[in-house]
């Protein structure tokens, strides 16, 4: 038997031993191989994923292949460290290091291969399915299996040169123990608790504080917060893990009548054991799945958007323009034009809006016409508005300031003008989307209307009214590419410091196709993290205790000579689990949760779309991924310390 | 009166090759009695350990602890059992690396759900007895073997077991502890009436009981009982050992007592 052949057997006849990190491999190349084949997709070329940046796509991948590589080593290391026994046995018979790290290496390199090419060929045969998921999401019309060299090449080049490194690292790095100590193993267990109060009590401050400043974000503080906040909440998550755990077990301890009742003790006394040996990696497993969560859940809220979308825009296109635009004939025209080439059915409705100056605020408010107004209610198929003199009635801005006008009650006169009126009532739906209606929008009566004759009061300096043109179009998305000139000067201008055209223009269509290329993008990237995140996250877990195991077994032994029944084992095992599992998922969550209150805070701010549900719904979904793997894991684990 | 009774009892492992570990052994123990069993390796004492512990089950016989048949009883009822019933010595001690030594002496009745404060009255009697006082607080690895192995004593008896059952109790101690631990389990035999079953390799360990029970290849070989003097004793038990390997003692010690 060569060296070689030692190595070879020994993965090959150990299949089970190799097998958790082979899945870690495998899963790893398996994900990324799919990933590099949509990079890689010849229709990207066409914009098959509209605007969504290469570049960015490109970012993704290269922190999936660090955080993978930091997987597989981490895998890698865990693996090791329940091998230890073995390795002391070959290091007793007089093994040296040099090849000790010679073996591991060819056992590696073999796992390696074997997992690069199953995950590739799985990969490629999974590849037609994840497309049809992308084609689903983004709407497209068809996203074609292809072949070609590139994903095979990266993912090999990637993940062979990983297995090497990894494998050179992974034996210099692990610490030189003694044999006689990798021998005895279990009963070495060195316990001292190093906690301090100080450190504990900091830690909840600092995660409480930083909760704190998340309830307290808005848009104006956003920038400095989301530095700040992020930080707090690390180091303080950190500290939870490290010391402020302990410190509540210890407390706990202290207690007899609370420790020793019921069996508790057992199960308690081992958490300080599974803290101190594990609280880095509990913090590292918290921020993974807290990211997982946090992309998870911006998904849900992007998507529920982009559904909402047609809501808070109602109009297809919106033309504003000066008085006096010497373009507007011109431009309306060819909108009109391009629109019926298009064959696209359309209401076009003329707004002439004044500018008046309430004597009740003193500053400026927006006047519509009852008529113009009714004229675009009626192609909505809202109902109409009717208006006696006097009479006058608020134009909502938002969702919710619908409420808020509708407890208004205002009495002023329009001091140009002197036209004395009442506003008492609110427009119970939204008409305008937000970026065009001022904040103070109202509707008066025709006749009210024909005596505002003299101009606003400011009007040299500033306009005295606009013209807005708009078009309802109910096949909205079909219109994305009218008016794409108008559009693009108006862009152009918005870019500089100061709007001086004297027209603005607005393609709902197209605005909507950009912010489903952002979806999109999220949706591919966030998907794609979310998932090797949690994946990772899980298996932290179960290699965590994979390396245990022996040990486990042996104390179980121990207890079942004692006497310990089957229910009383399995009940021992979940109070053992339990806290492994649920204190990163439950303390990510909790983080989670107050990111998306600051999140609710900056969204409403931006765009009026709530998004309690829809993170609620993705919430109760990863809580039951995560029972049910708890339950499998759990299953595994009491079939093992039963046998 | 008998506690423990052993009848017929044979035990075959079944699997590529067929192993007969026990074959129709029988004998009892009494009530109050300190019993160790002798034999070479592979003799069956760990075997027959395992039926009394009642972690496996005999292919034929039957043992009865006080009229109690553990065969009937079934896997919770067993578990209740030993927790109840049988106290438990290991060689390697056993005791739980992350419990300290008071929490490791309280396991049994923690495991039953017994009142803390009779685990606290349990626990302060028994560590007088055993002068455990100044290590309660301190975890496994801080003490020594043979204070472990005071400690694994003390949480065989703190539940009051019937019968204790002790593998090999000096295995991984030296002179000096291992007479303290087998004077500690004569001490207790002796005033508390506790049964000790003791299952050992070492005669100076045998010598340290009233009777003496030799197994050869799963059979009764022997037995004899103490009389006044232990060097005679002792002397008894190496001759029965010397017969028992055929003539060769290889297997076993053959040091005497200073």
């Amino acid at each position: 038997m060569t060296f070689h052949q030692f190595a070879y057997r020994n993965v090959i006849r150990n299949i089970r031993i190799y097998a958790a990190f082979f899945m870690a491999s495998f899963f790893s190349v398996l994900v990324f191989f799919i990933y590099s084949m949509l990079m890689f997709h010849p229709e990207i070329e066409n914009g098959f994923l509209g605007n969504v940046p290469i570049i960015w796509m490109v970012v993704a991948e290269i922190t999936l292949v660090v955080f993978s590589w930091f997987f597989i080593f981490y895998s890698m290391k865990a693996f090791l460290e329940a091998r230890a026994k073995e390795f002391a046995i070959l290091i007793h018979l007089g093994m040296e290091r040099k090849q000790l790290t010679r073996m591991v290496f060819l056992e590696t390199i073999i796992i390696g291969f074997i997992s690069i090419v199953l995950g590739i060929i799985f990969g490629y045969a999974f590849s037609k399915f994840f497309f049809m998921i992308v084609r689903e999401i983004l709407m497209l019309e068809d996203l074609p299996l292809y072949l070609s060299w590139e994903p095979f090449l990266l993912t090999t080049a990637v993940y062979f040169s990983a297995f090497i490194l990894i494998s050179l690292f992974s034996v210099h790095l692990s610490p030189e123990k003694k044999v006689i100590d990798l021998l005895n193993g279990y009963k070495n267990i060195q316990i001292d608790v190093d906690f301090t109060k100080r450190k504990a009590i900091l830690g909840i401050v600092f995660i409480l504080s930083g909760y704190g400043l998340a309830l307290l974000t808005t848009r104006s503080n956003m920038i400095i917060f989301s530095v700040f906040i992020p930080l707090l909440i690390a180091v303080g998550t950190y500290l939870f893990f490290t010391d402020t755990t302990q410190y509540v077990v210890d407390k706990i301890k202290n207690k007899r009548f609370l420790y020793w009742k019921k069996s508790r003790m057992l199960p308690t006394a081992e958490q300080t054991f599974i803290l101190k040996n594990n609280g880095k990696m509990f913090f590292v497993m918290t921020i993974v799945t807290t990211l997982a969560f946090l992309s998870i859940g911006l998904l849900a809220t992007l998507s529920s958007y982009t559904s909402q979308y047609d809501k808070l825009n109602p109009l297809g296109l919106i033309y504003k323009g000066h008085i006096d635009n010497p373009m507007e004939h011109e431009h309306i025209s060819s909108l009109i034009t391009e629109l019926e080439e298009k064959g696209l059915s359309y209401h076009l409705t003329r707004f002439t809006v004044l500018k008046q100056t309430s004597s009740f605020t003193n500053f400026e408010v927006e006047v519509f016409k009852e008529s113009d107004i009714n004229n675009l209610l009626f192609s909505y198929g809202y109902p109409m508005v009717r208006l006696s003199r006097g009479e006058s009635m608020f134009i909502p801005y938002s969702k919710d300031s619908i409420k808020e006008l509708a407890k208004k009650k205002v009495e002023t006169v329009l001091l140009e003008n002197n036209v004395r009126i009442t506003i008492d009532q609110v427009y119970p739906e939204l008409i305008f989307p937000s970026s065009i209606v001022s904040l103070n929008s109202i509707i008066v009566s025709d006749v009210d209307f024909r005596r505002l004759v003299r101009p606003y009061r400011n009007s040299p300096q500033y306009e005295p009214g606009y013209h807005l043109f708009t078009f309802d179009i109910p096949q909205w998305i079909e219109a994305e590419d009218v008016g794409v000139p108008i559009q693009q000067e108006v862009a152009e201008e918005y870019v500089k410091e100061k709007y001086t055209l004297p027209y603005y223009f607005e393609n709902a269509g197209l605005n909507y196709s950009y912010i489903l290329s952002t979806y999109s993008l999220f949706t591919l990237v966030g998907l794609l993290v979310a998932a090797v995140f949690l994946l990772a996250a899980g298996s932290f877990i179960y290699f965590r205790l994979h390396t245990n195991l022996e040990a486990e077994k042996k104390k179980f032994d121990v207890l079942k000579r004692m006497g310990i029944s089957n229910s009383e084992l399995k009940s021992l095992v979940t109070k053992l689990l339990f806290p492994q599992f649920f204190l990163p998922w439950g303390v990510a969550l909790c983080h989670s949760l107050f990111a998306f209150f600051a999140l609710q805070n900056i969204m409403k701010n931006f765009v009026n779309v709530s998004i309690v549900k829809e993170v609620v719904f993705a919430f109760v979904f990863l809580v039951i991924i995560e029972i049910i793997y708890f339950n499998l894991i759990r299953w595994r684990y009491i079939a093992y310390v039963r046998e | 009166m008998s506690i423990l009774k052993v009848q017929d009892v044979t035990k075959v492992y079944e699997g590529k090759v067929t192993n007969r570990a026990l074959n129709q052994l029988s004998f009892e123990v009494d009530k109050g009695e300190f019993l160790a069993i002798m034999g070479p390796s592979g003799s069956g004492k760990s075997t027959l350990l395992n039926l009394i512990t009642t972690i496996d089950r005999p292919t034929s016989g039957e043992i009865i602890f006080n009229d109690i048949k553990p065969q009937n009883l079934n896997r919770t009822e067993l578990a209740y059992f030993r927790r109840r019933e049988l106290g438990f010595v290991f060689q390697d001690f056993n005791l739980l690396p992350m419990l300290t030594v008071e929490e490791n002496i309280v396991l049994p009745l923690t495991l039953d759900q017994k009142p803390v404060k009779v685990m606290e009255e349990r626990l302060s009697v028994l560590a007088e007895r055993l002068d455990l006082t100044t290590i309660l607080h301190k975890r496994p690895n801080e003490i020594s073997g043979g204070q472990a192995q005071r400690v694994a004593i003390a949480r065989a008896l703190i539940h009051e077991p019937a019968i204790i059952l002790a593998d090999e109790p000096t295995g991984n101690l030296d002179s000096n502890n291992s007479r303290e631990v087998l004077e500690l389990l004569s001490k207790i035999n002796k005033e508390k009436q506790a049964t000790i079953i003791m299952v050992t390799h070492d005669p100076i360990a045998a010598s340290f009981c009233d009777r003496v029970l030799f197994i050869k290849d799963g059979e009764f070989f022997n037995e004899i009982h103490r009389d006044d003097r232990r060097q005679t004793f002792f002397q008894r038990i190496l001759n029965v050992l010397s017969l028992l390997g055929g003539g060769q003692v290889g297997d076993l010690s053959s040091i005497r007592l200073p």
